[in-house]
């Protein structure tokens, strides 16, 4: 399949993009519909703090696997483009979650987010 | 096409704040007390340099009219405004961090260790979080605006975290982390599918394949689903309804410095990208079709993002003013009230054309302005050596700190919008705007949760001066430093002045609409040709005369 290579050139960067069927993009985009809905449902239910963080780099990678789906459907490379700026956002946000988790669990040593509840309405 | 110097160029004041986050971060691990004191003064420093360079490239320069950005002037307003409040953020929180360990320093309890204090980092990730809300301003895509706003909030999450003395804090972090990474995760998904409708990530390119699909047979369902689910991602940020429950929590256990910060920068980046994105989609040129398959024009955003935004508003007001009234503790408070600007702002986006703009933006100076007035009173006193906490340590204020209840009484009364006062012109500014659009239920809906809020907003002023001081209170006394309190009285002053200015500074939030690919009714009236006049005339048009 040598055909879909992308080539990034100022002038044209679609003619080597060839068009794939609908369904294919369809069967694409409902599976990120289906990894959204999992993160965003996992992040609601679960307590476990890396368990959830876990579920919004779900929703993360579903935007991203969408923005595949959807330049491949225009023909265009910018949603590709979009996606390695995804991937470097989550990985900071990885960083950071990991860091405030570590920060957490010397304070006390358990990852259930029920454990952090001093803050709520008197 | 602008080749890159114009658009480093244009996004100077950034790579200012940039270099300043690098600068104070280092100053900030000096063992010389002298250097790590200077730390703030260094980040007000390259603030006013990002302002004065600010000023420099909106000065009719070709790399802002050249830019291909939806509201080409909107930067000078917004970068000077958010330098501006963000100076007195600063202050407020001079002082305040590393307190404790810079007193047990003095006093030879305690040897410098680098990795104990934090004040370099709190100034760096400032700066950060500030560039970021100044980069939305200059935001001419997707990538640009998504990436915008992560730097304005990915640094907040770690402010939060900085006073990681007490347990409130580090609860308050991880709220507040993940609800920004979940919303995060939303509305990008909502990027996504905006990106599927259309086909193309540049805002301006977005505008046109809208204005066309609307003029053909309406925006379709993935666009709008996007749209939608922007908004609801984008109102963690503002703390509207969908997300607003993190912000009591949040502000609460926050360090209070931190707290005034996070209550205005990630606000003004969301509606920053709120409006962006509203821009894209516009306020005219919708239509339904009706059972009988006809054409009925609409007027304001299409319908199921009008529908969306509108509970939105309705919602955040209601609950945001009914929330503040049972509260005891003075951060819940703000937080709640917070909200209910947020609400207020929304009326002014739901308006929409380059009216509703300019009220969301002059409002935002009107809340930046009694908030940092109001959280340098509150960080200037101290209760036994703590952060001031409840209503209660209120009392009996005017009789020991006259001046701080004043500032205090000052600041919500702009909040609440009494008359003379700047918050009142902002919220006059959103009414008309409303009106004028045709949201007469929306802004009567405002104007009696306004009323409420007169409640809480009188006893915060009323309680120092009504209530005798007493045991509690004996122990509530100035800070340490008086920078907080001159924060304070400054940007009292400021409440106090400006409405003398209110005609200019309006002005200057007209101006940032100015020349912006705003689709008059009449360009989408004979929009079967919808990008050839828009852009002329944007194209055509300078920038600052």
């Amino acid at each position: 399949m040598n055909e879909t290579v992308i080539t990034l050139t100022q002038s044209d960067a679609t003619t080597t993009m060839l068009p794939v069927a609908t369904g294919t993009i369809q069967i694409v985009l409902l599976t990120s519909a289906v990894m959204f809905a999992i993160g965003m449902v996992g992040f609601l239910t679960r307590r476990n703090m890396i368990l959830m963080f876990l579920c919004t780099e779900l929703m993360f990678q579903a935007s991203a696997i969408a923005m595949i789906a959807f330049g491949r459907m225009h023909l265009n490379p910018e949603g590709q483009v979009f996606v390695i700026f995804i991937l470097t956002v989550a990985a900071a946000e990885a960083a950071l979650a990991l860091g405030l988790v570590v920060l957490l669990y010397r304070r006390k040593p358990t990852l259930d987010a029920e454990a952090w509840s001093e803050l709520k309405e008197c | 096409m602008v080749d890159m110097s114009a658009k480093l160029f244009l996004i100077t004041p950034e790579i200012l704040l940039l270099i300043g986050a690098v600068v104070v971060a280092v100053l900030g691990l000096s063992s010389n007390r002298r250097v790590r004191n200077a730390v703030p003064w260094t980040t007000v420093g390259f603030l006013v340099a990002a302002i004065i360079a600010t000023d420099v490239v909106y000065d009719g320069s070709e790399a802002v009219t050249g830019a291909d950005l939806l509201l080409p002037n909107l930067g000078l307003y917004l970068k000077v405004m958010v330098g501006v409040i963000a100076i007195g953020l600063v202050l407020v929180g001079i002082g305040m961090v590393d307190r404790r360990y810079e007193e047990a320093i003095r006093n030879g309890r305690a040897g410098f260790d680098p990795l104990r204090v934090v004040r370099g980092e709190y100034h760096a990730f400032l700066m950060l979080s500030i560039a970021g809300t100044m980069l939305i301003a200059n935001a001419n895509d997707l990538i640009w605006l998504f990436l915008a706003i992560e730097l304005s909030s990915l640094p907040t999450y770690v402010m939060v975290a900085l006073g990681r003395g007490t347990r409130r804090n580090m609860e308050a972090a991880i709220k507040y982390f993940f609800l920004g990474a979940m919303s995060s995760a939303t509305f990008l998904y909502g990027f996504a599918l905006m990106y599927g409708a259309t086909g193309t990530l540049s805002l301006t390119g977005m505008q046109e394949v809208f204005a066309t699909q609307a003029a053909a047979g309406g925006i379709p369902f993935f666009g709008l689903l996007g749209m939608v689910l922007a908004f609801v991602g984008l109102s963690f940020k503002i703390t509207a309804v969908p997300m607003h429950f993190y912000a009591p929590d949040v502000y609460q256990g926050a360090p209070t410095p931190v707290t005034a910060f996070i209550s205005f920068m990630p606000k003004v980046a969301g509606f920053g990208a709120i409006i962006m994105l509203c821009m894209a989609v516009g306020w005219s040129g919708h239509h339904l079709i009706d059972d009988a398959g006809i054409k009925v024009p609409t007027e304001g955003l299409p319908r199921p993002v009008h529908a969306t935004l509108w509970v939105i508003a309705v919602l955040t007001m209601i609950l945001g003013n009914i929330g503040a009234l049972l509260q005891t503790s003075i951060k819940r408070l703000l937080a709640y009230s917070s909200i209910s600007h947020s609400g207020y702002m929304l009326v002014g986006v739901i308006a929409g054309t380059a009216e509703g703009i300019d009220a969301v933006l002059f409002y935002l100076v009107t809340y930046g302005v009694a908030n940092v007035a109001m959280f340098g009173a509150l960080c200037g006193l101290q209760r036994h050596d703590r952060e001031v906490e409840t209503l209660d340590d209120l009392s009996g204020l005017w009789k020991r700190h006259p001046g701080m209840a004043f500032v205090l009484a000052l600041s919500s009364f702009s909040m609440l919008g009494l008359p003379p006062l700047l918050g009142f012109w902002g919220k006059l500014d959103l009414v008309v705007a409303g009106i004028t659009a045709g949201e007469t239920p929306l802004v009567v809906i405002m104007m009696a949760t306004s009323a409420v809020s007169s409640y809480y907003y009188l006893h915060l002023a009323g309680l120092p001066v009504i209530r005798k001081p007493d045991a509690r209170t004996e122990g509530v006394d100035a800070g340490p430093t008086p920078w907080p309190r001159i924060a304070g009285v400054v940007f009292g002053v400021g409440i106090l002045a400006l409405p003398f200015a209110a005609k200019s500074l309006m002005t200057q939030a007209e101006h940032s609409t100015d020349a912006s690919r705003l689709a008059s009714p009449e360009a989408a009236a004979d929009s079967t040709n919808p990008d050839s006049g828009m852009s002329i005339e944007a194209k055509g048009s300078s920038g600052r005369a």
